[in-house]
């Protein structure tokens, strides 16, 4: 999706540290509205503090933050009216029902949407009366973006919204996120799972160390950084990548997660040459694949470490 | 004011569907009413046995002998000094009163003199009532001596007495008590709504924060007139212990009290991290208050260097104003200075609150 109009989130040169570490380092982006924006990477990356400041909860040291084009260390109250905020691991008041959770927080706001809508929204329905403390661990994330929908907010902050989830549930808040965006919010999520930047950003930005380090669409970032695809196997012992990387087709050889990967131009062409050369020395790749570049791989190529790191 | 309502019903929710809070909060004091109420008190009925030894044999003697003797809570005993404390160390009786030879002389010259009292430290309720007793039989005595109006002084003697039972002095420290912690506890349910984000979720709303805070402080204060209807409830059906003082001067301090623990809760709060932390530091806090400030020991019977750290404590003067007010007991400070204290106590920890507490 393309911009349009004034963006709701402009960020520039933003910086904050606490104590000697630099938490933000000059961090800088817009996103447009009706835009899903995702900040990916490991924990320590600076998202958090990021979109912490962004929702006013936290003074950044240098630069300019606005949202909806204020403003957010001068015009906090009036912006929060607006925005939807879910943040990380965040449990509630835990003895309150969920009506009754959802009741209170639309208090807080000049307005707010009807408690029924909101559980019907996020699928709370058969759970509406139970307290929050004895709901699972998916059905306290769809709680937390009911709590974050409650005023109706034209822009949501999603701080890593499925992290513990099982597969399942992590689906079903993607597919609730997806309704979000389909409804026209707009919405900045942070996450460390590549897929989840994948499925449901428009542009992603690439985060370590305070910096943002590349940011567009993931076709855009893998595309700018690999024209080739991966093959991938095992063997025992580890082939030398120095001569691998001979094979051919192949640009680099790289040891990743405690696979060897062959980043080639031609495919059939390097997996033959590599065949060859297994029998060769007499040793079995197990495991043999082919895979397109991935974030992870953009990553791994940034950062020189896995995202799961 | 509508945000304010709603969050203080949510805090009084999660109190209510909270069994241990619940227990600490409410069947605490409650059980401590009860189980001290019956080991010292009875129905309010029991008496207080003594002994009175008469060394003086003159009509000044006699007297005393006769204005213990009118007190209905006391039951005498007459003998030797020897005798009289053997059955004191027996545990027969509770104190002894001594009039010595000399005394009614004394009182014809009109020169000072003491009477003595032996007293079991150990027995504090019984030892401050028997005290008490005696101190108003003396002024009595003093008052008619002096030609002033005896009369008065007769009266009020006999109107309290039917109300000095031990329960009567146990009512006001428990309620004290549970003031105490209450106010100091508060501290584990912020710390907990800190640590689990709950202070930051709400601070990423538009709600302001003194709402949120008034929340904490209505919920305790609610809970702290629930606490004080229930302990006096108790006291007056169960154990027929009436307030002697201004209804309105105990709920004031009531108020006072719990106004004070509060900050003092919010206060250590500002420095805890941890669930754990909170729930060591303040039992770290109250254990001590508890035991030190004269309500299950007289403060008399302390040692020295534990008078002094008693002395600081704000539970000792919240105590101590209570029963001054509540059934006019012997006063560790003029009431005047426990609530100057107690004030003290509440300004100083709010102000350290409002500077240090943190919302993450």
């Amino acid at each position: 999706m393309t911009q349009s109009g004034e963006p709701v989130i402009g960020v520039a040169n933003l910086c904050k540290c606490y104590g000697d570490v630099k938490a933000v380092d000059g961090v800088s982006f817009q996103v447009g509205r009706g835009e899903v924006f995702g900040m990916l990477g490991p924990n320590g990356a600076g998202k958090t503090t990021t979109i912490e400041i962004l929702e006013g909860l936290r003074e950044p040291d240098s630069g300019t933050a606005t949202v909806f084009g204020m403003d957010v260390t001068k015009h906090a109250p009036s912006i929060k009216q607006r925005i939807g905020v879910q943040l990380q691991s965040v449990s509630l008041y835990p003895r309150l029902t969920v009506t009754e959770l959802l009741d209170l927080f639309g208090s807080f706001y000049s307005h707010h949407v009807p408690t029924k809508q909101l559980i019907d929204a996020v699928d709370l329905g058969e759970r509406a009366k139970a307290r929050s403390m004895n709901l699972s661990g998916g059905q306290q994330q769809r709680l937390s973006i009911a709590l974050a929908l409650v005023n109706d907010p034209e822009l949501i902050f999603l701080d890593e919204p499925t992290t513990g989830l099982d597969p399942q549930a992590r689906r079903s808040l993607w597919d609730l996120v997806k309704g979000l965006q389909a409804r026209g919010k707009s919405i900045m999520l942070t996450t460390h799972y590549m897929e989840e930047a994948t499925e449901l950003c428009d542009r992603v930005a690439v985060m370590d160390h305070g910096h943002i380090l590349e940011m567009g669409t993931v076709p855009e970032l893998i595309g700018r950084r690999f024209k080739e695809r991966a093959v991938f196997f095992d063997t025992s012992p580890k082939l030398p990548v120095g001569q691998l990387g001979r094979l051919e087709g192949v640009t680099r050889a790289a040891q990743e997660d405690g696979q060897t990967v062959l980043y080639s131009r031609d495919v059939p062409g390097t997996i033959g040459a590599l065949l060859g050369l297994t029998d060769k020395l007499d040793v079995d790749p197990h495991n043999l694949g082919i895979r397109q570049a991935t974030l992870e791989d953009v990553f791994l190529d940034l950062t020189g470490r896995a995202l799961r790191d | 004011m509508n945000t304010l309502l709603r969050l203080t019903v949510a805090n009084v929710r999660s109190l209510i569907r909270d069994r241990a809070a619940l227990f600490w909060t409410f069947f605490f004091p409650v059980m401590f009413v009860f189980l001290f109420g019956w080991i010292f008190g009875g129905s309010g009925g029991s008496k207080i046995a003594i002994g009175f030894v008469d060394q003086d044999h003159t009509v000044v003697s006699t007297g005393l002998q006769q204005a213990f003797s009118r007190v209905t809570l006391l039951t005498i005993q007459t003998g030797s000094l020897e005798a009289e404390k053997a059955a004191m160390q027996h545990g027969d009786i509770s104190a002894i009163v001594v009039v010595p030879s000399g005394t009614g002389a004394a009182v014809a010259a009109r020169s000072a003199t003491p009477i003595q009292l032996y007293i079991d430290p150990s027995q504090s309720q019984v030892s401050q009532v028997v005290e008490q007793i005696a101190t108003q039989i003396a002024s009595g005595f003093n008052l008619e001596l002096a030609g002033g109006t005896a009369i008065v002084g007769v009266q009020q003697l006999t109107l309290q007495s039917t109300n000095l039972t031990t329960v009567a002095y146990l009512v006001p420290s428990i309620l004290a008590m549970a003031l105490m912690q209450l106010g100091v506890f508060a501290a584990i349910p912020l710390v907990q709504q800190r640590e689990k984000g709950i202070l930051k979720r709400l601070g990423a709303t538009p709600l302001a924060r003194w709402k949120l805070v008034g929340s904490n402080v209505l919920l305790r204060l609610l809970v702290a007139i629930v606490d004080a209807l229930v302990i006096l409830g108790i006291g007056l059906i169960f154990f027929n212990v009436q307030i002697i003082g201004s209804v309105l001067a105990v709920a004031g301090l009531v108020l006072l009290g719990a106004g004070a623990f509060l900050a003092i809760g919010f206060a250590l709060a500002s420095f805890l991290n941890t669930e754990e932390q909170a729930t060591g530091v303040v039992q770290v806090v109250q254990i001590p208050m508890m035991f030190l400030s004269g309500i299950f020991f007289s403060f008399d019977m302390l040692p020295g260097f534990l008078q002094v750290i008693a002395r600081l404590m704000p539970l000792t003067y919240l105590a101590d104003a209570l029963r001054q007010v509540m059934v006019n007991g012997t006063q560790v400070a003029p009431l005047g200075t426990d609530l100057a204290i107690l004030s003290g106590w509440l300004v100083v920890c709010l102000a350290i609150a409002a500077r240090s507490f943190r919302w993450e």
